[in-house]
């Protein structure tokens, strides 16, 4: 695949690459970005300026559909907000009060959770791999989870135009279905190619991405620097996201986008039962939207807590909850982490964390004794993200200092591994209000045994790795990662809170295009799904309009 | 633990010679990161020097509160002599303004009241011991508080309104962050710090002898696993 390094495919329908500037990172057509009045009616209303609301509004405003997307954090401009630090760039993450619960509780933050135009991908490490075919039917193949109302094969063209906008770079990628990818892989540091020889020696294949970040010439976004700050915003516009990856031609072709601007009600019009807008709270103000239709895009967290706060009348449970499914089934990743000791320095914290990933253990092996599987990754976390793997061990005073003082002998490698939903893993109301004065989101979580399972499994696979690699010593602290589900998709109103087309069931304009329509998530990184997913949709929406 | 081991200067670490790090150890004796600041990008710069230069004072904590956090801050970092990182200055700025991490649990306060009630606790513990607060209390007896907190073995009191190890790990997520964001704890670990807009040419294989020029090497290490375990640090 070196062949295509860095030279073809740019994609047809998306300039956002040539409408960026070379030297400055904010979007350079802000100036020219279109207005709508409140009362007017615009044709789609997108509350979350994220993976799935970029995507939708740019392929939407190309279709001539006036847009307008509601964000509830800041508008970045990366040269003016972000910075080349660990500590400074909690600004990214989602940090309003949130409850956790359950047996296995789960943090949120800088873990899953952002905001600001460009939503958790601003932060997000860059891993963009596609699900399996299998994932799409793990009911009928493997007798757990449930099936989708889609297969793989009415998202594979998706994933080929988003793999093409964000661009992938990546070697040739030989699990699920084989494919290429439009930028040849990175070049791999020293921390993570000791990582490949442990795994090699066991008889584990790995390959290089694949990661949504530039390896050659793409528009005006310039090649990666290593350096490294991934999860802190890319300040080089290497890494996408869609506010450098969609939202500068969204702009360009009308679509309007309010940041600050906090969604707290969906409405809808009693007399016909149709949605009529978005109340939303911006500089202390409420003000109300009119729209010919709404699509939630807040993703597993947020999009439950925006449909169970928008009850009304007619739908007194919240929207698409008649049967009790909103805020249901949402899954996070089981994302155990080992971390291996060298007599050499490492110095881990040069290079995208993302460097090399394996699915060999992706799919079902009966004689593992569980279903579904997992990936491995590479993850090289900055010096905090260290401290909290010492912390987790139990060490403060001068043993905390200690293992600091080694950090760069250290390297991480982790897993990824596919949790089944549940319906009791929930999203409900809280008694907790924000300073809006609306109920914040309770999130509930427990593991199932085959999760558990997985696990244990994918961690001896770890330590195996670094046995065959020759480390001297090994930590492993038991994470979650990602945030999927909440409003899945589904065959029936009893089972689903949206159809196929992403349409709230029972409402007829509401649509939800994010990771909360995910049925289940696989053992893959979930933004470029949601990506495909959002294609996929704006497409079907574009070409009912047309008819 | 006992005070010997909770000294800073273990196996004899070399003095810092350039920059400041932490009570001047460090196994990089040689590296300053503050040497680079040229290379950053302005904003980064501006946010990083301002925690070396601007140490904030504290408006968040009574008096009473920060001389007892101050000494708990000292302890779980091992800040037994100047130069130290002002950890319980950065946590006061955070909780003055209301900044968060994004979650609760169910079952815990929220962070603010969390914080001042490990204040009365450890000061309730420190009376168990016949001394005035924790503050007032001899090192050993400061360590051997925060060694039962970390194992969730403290009772009575204050301590019955809230999950300790729950407890143990937020404050001391707070701690993580003042301790390892601060340009001081970069120099002692030899971090490269911000690296925008020079990024990095040299990350291949370092037993190829492969670095940037302006990284210096390390004087001495040992592996943490089997030193921490021996010396009776756990």
């Amino acid at each position: 695949m070196t062949l295509l390094k860095g030279s073809v495919a740019m994609p047809r329908d998306n300039d956002s690459a040539f409408l960026l500037d070379k030297h400055k990172r904010g979007l350079q057509n802000l100036d020219r970005m279109a207005r709508y009045p409140l009362d007017e009616t615009v044709d789609m209303l997108i509350v979350g300026a994220g993976a799935g609301g970029g995507v939708l509004a740019q392929r939407l405003a190309r279709a001539g559909w006036r847009v307008v997307v509601l964000e509830r954090g800041p508008f970045w401009d990366p040269d003016r907000d972000w910075v080349s630090d660990e500590k400074g760039s909690s600004g990214l993450y989602w940090t309003e009060n949130r409850i956790i619960s359950g047996n296995d509780p789960i943090q949120m933050g800088k873990n899953n959770s952002g905001v600001g135009v460009g939503g958790s991908m601003t932060h997000f490490a860059g891993y963009t791999p596609r699900l399996h075919p299998s994932d799409f039917e793990t009911r009928t193949r493997d007798g757990v989870g449930v099936d989708w109302p889609i297969s793989y094969w009415e998202l594979q063209e998706s994933f080929e135009r988003v793999e093409r906008e964000l661009p992938v770079a990546g070697e040739f990628w030989p699990w699920g279905d084989p494919h290429g990818y439009p930028h040849g892989p990175h070049p791999v540091a020293g921390a993570a190619s000791v990582a490949w020889q442990g795994a090699r020696n066991h008889g584990i294949e790995m390959r290089v991405g694949p990661v949504a970040i530039t390896n050659g010439v793409f528009g005006n976004r310039p090649h990666c620097i290593y350096r490294g700050f991934c999860l802190e915003g890319c300040k080089v516009n290497a890494k996408a996201s869609p506010l450098i990856t969609h939202f500068p031609d969204a702009v360009e072709r009308g679509c309007e986008i309010r940041a600050d601007s906090m969604a707290t009600r969906v409405e809808v019009d009693d007399a016909t039962g149709r949605i009529s807008g978005v109340t939303y709270m911006t500089d202390g103000k409420e003000r109300f939207q009119r729209a010919a239709a709404v699509a939630v895009c807040g993703y597993a967290i947020e999009t439950p807590r925006l449909l169970l706060n928008s009850a009304c009348p007619r739908h007194p449970n919240g929207l698409g909850n008649n049967d009790d499914q909103v805020g249901r089934y949402v899954m996070v990743q089981g994302a155990t982490q080992t971390a291996a000791r060298f007599p050499e320095m490492l110095r881990m914290y040069k290079a995208p964390p993302p460097e090399i990933s394996s699915e060999q253990f992706y799919e079902t092996d009966e004689r593992r004794g569980f279903a579904r599987g997992f990936s491995i990754q590479t993850i090289s976390p900055m010096p905090i993200g260290w401290a909290e793997h010492v912390l987790a061990e139990g060490h403060w005073g001068q043993g905390l200092r200690e293992y600091m003082r080694d950090y760069n002998h250290w390297t991480v490698l982790g897993i990824l591994a596919e949790f089944l939903p549940q319906p009791e893993n929930r999203v409900t109301l809280a008694d907790v209000k924000d300073a809006n004065g609306m109920p914040v989101a309770h999130f509930n979580y427990n593991m199932c045994e085959n999760d558990h399972a997985i696990v244990d499994f994918a961690s001896d696979i770890l330590d195996k790795i670094w046995d065959g690699a020759r480390a001297q010593d090994t930590l492993t602290i038991d994470r979650y990662a990602h945030l999927v589900g909440g409003a899945r998709m589904g065959f029936s109103p009893d089972d689903s809170v949206v159809d196929s087309n992403h349409r709230v069931w029972g409402v007829d304009n509401l649509f939800v295009v994010d990771g909360a329509v995910l049925p289940t998530q696989g053992a893959a990184n979930p933004a470029l799904v949601i990506m495909a997913l959002a294609d996929r949709c704006a497409g079907l929406l574009a070409k009912k309009r047309a008819a | 633990m006992n005070v010997e081991e909770a000294r800073p200067d273990p196996h004899d670490l070399p003095k810092q010679r350039a920059g400041i790090t932490p009570q001047m150890v460090g196994r990089y004796p040689t590296y300053d990161v503050l040497s680079q600041t040229s290379h950053w990008d302005e904003t980064t710069r501006r946010v990083v020097l301002d925690r070396v230069e601007n140490v904030p004072p504290i408006e968040f904590f009574t008096e009473g509160e920060a001389l007892t956090l101050d000494a708990f801050c000292n302890i779980v970092t091992a800040q037994d002599s100047e130069p130290r990182i002002a950890v319980l200055n950065y946590i006061d700025e955070k909780l003055q303004r209301g900044e968060r991490d994004g979650w609760r649990f169910f079952d815990m306060p929220d962070d603010d009241e969390l914080w001042r009630l490990v204040a009365r606790g450890l000061d309730e513990e420190a009376r168990h011991h016949a001394h005035d607060s924790f503050a007032d209390a001899p090192v050993e007896t400061q360590v051997g508080i925060v060694h039962r907190f970390s194992k969730a073995d403290l009772h009575g009191g204050v301590w019955e309104q809230v999950n300790l190890s729950r407890a143990f790990s937020v404050v001391m997520r707070y701690v993580a962050q003042a301790f390892y964001g601060h340009p001081w704890a970069w120099n002692e670990i030899g971090f490269g710090g911000p690296a925008y807009p020079r990024g990095y040419g040299a990350f291949g294989s370092p037993h190829l002898g492969e670095e940037e020029s302006w990284e210096a090497d390390e004087s001495a290490h040992y592996d943490p696993v089997r030193d921490v375990r021996q010396r009776g640090l756990d």
